[in-house]
């Protein structure tokens, strides 16, 4: 069982030998596969959190305008419903006044009319009364 | 007589045999040397190579198949010469700690899943190349020399002076330890596996169907155990040979 021989330098040799080559076809280039593909990751991460950053500060950016915007256009209706009411009560003012105007003028008319009207009135009563008094005299009497 | 005979029957497949002490010798030059285990030893050396070839011939950013199978292996020897040798120090050991690792874990692997037996040899039989003291001894002596290396690579010849400190007394101790390292390292490696294929010898030979199965499962998980002892114990030590014997742990 304890017999020791020449197997045991050559076992050493070969173990050397075997870490040697293990070393230039599995522990060089797959340590190197391994730490660039950290690298890749680690950098890819360090991009991506970079772009991660970059897009949070546009949606803030964004989400200003946005507000901005929505302060605007309530200002805008605002002004523009008290325009719509300035306009309204002016119209509505300017209409009255017209109507005032009109009904006014018309009024005029109608006295302007009446007093003609009473006018050419007077003047037939006269002719009337003096063809009474002339039927009820005799045309002697009344000259 | 006929449940005899069916007995020998059953006999009569040797699937497993008692064979312990028994080598496949080869002779160069005056060295004798034992074939079966540098056989199979050759076998996870080529499978070890193969892999490794298949997986780092087109190395693809997201990897599939057996590139991947090899970066999760890869993957686990950093994390285990990183927790034995620190951030810092761990990148050369890697090869060396990992391939102590898969050695002997695809090694016992090999032994306890192979049916070896169906191959005939002259004379011993084929098992897993850790079932021969030679190779474990050869890589726990391998272990010391790394160690030794890593110490005095990194202090120079103050690497002996951690022997005497903190207190001159502990130096037969330490001394000692230099001796017990290897030894405790190989004759685990060595006795956990050539009592795991034993037990499982016996059981095969006593009741060959199912009965071992169980005792099988428990021989693949020490042997992986094993593997990941030796290896955790080899990082351990060259860390220590690293830090200096002890004193500075945290420096």
């Amino acid at each position: 069982m304890f017999d020791f021989d020449a197997t045991l330098p050559i076992m050493a040799l070969q173990f050397l030998l075997l870490t040697y080559i293990l070393n230039l076809v599995f522990y060089k280039p797959l340590t190197k596969a391994l730490d660039e593909r950290d690298a890749y990751v680690r950098e890819n991460e360090v991009d991506a959190r970079e772009r991660l950053s970059k897009a949070e500060k546009l949606v803030k950016e964004y989400e200003l305008q946005i507000a901005g915007a929505r302060r605007e256009s309530q200002s805008i209706l605002e002004q523009a419903q008290a325009d719509a009411k300035n306009i309204n009560a002016q119209k509505t003012a300017e209409a009255q006044q017209q109507v005032q105007s009109e009904r006014e003028k018309a009024a005029q008319e109608i006295q302007q009319q009446k007093e003609a009207a009473m006018q050419s009135l007077e003047q037939q009563v006269d002719a009337l009364s003096r063809q009474i008094l002339e039927k009820l005299l005799g045309a002697e009497l009344v000259r | 007589m006929e449940i005899l005979d069916g007995l020998t029957v059953i006999n009569s497949f040797t699937l497993a045999e008692l064979e312990v002490g028994e080598h496949f010798l080869w002779k160069i030059g005056n060295f004798s040397v034992h074939g079966q285990v540098l056989i199979t030893s050759w076998l996870v050396i080529g499978l070890l190579v193969l892999a490794s070839v298949a997986a780092s011939q087109n190395i693809q950013r997201i990897p599939s198949g057996i590139q991947n199978f090899m970066e999760y292996a890869l993957e686990f020897i950093r994390d285990l010469a990183k927790s034995q040798l620190g951030e810092k120090e761990y990148r050369p050991w890697v090869p060396f700690i990992g391939t102590l690792f898969l050695f002997i874990f695809v090694s016992n692997w090999g032994g306890a899943l192979v049916p070896w037996k169906l191959i005939e040899l002259p004379s011993g039989e084929l098992a897993a190349p850790t079932n021969d003291i030679n190779t474990t001894v050869a890589l726990a002596l391998l272990t010391s020399l790394a160690y030794f290396y890593a110490g005095l690579s990194k202090k120079g010849l103050g690497y002996f002076k951690g022997y005497v400190e903190p207190i001159p007394i502990l130096l037969p101790i330490k001394v000692l330890e230099d001796f017990t390292k290897p030894l405790s390292l190989s004759f685990r490696l060595f006795g956990n596996i050539v009592a795991d294929e034993l037990v499982v010898g016996v059981f095969v030979l006593l009741v060959p169907l199912f009965v071992p199965l169980p005792l099988m499962a428990l021989g693949l998980f020490t042997s992986a155990i094993q593997a990941l002892i030796f290896a955790t114990l080899a990082g351990a030590y060259i860390h220590e040979a690293l830090e200096g014997h002890g004193e500075e742990e945290h420096g």
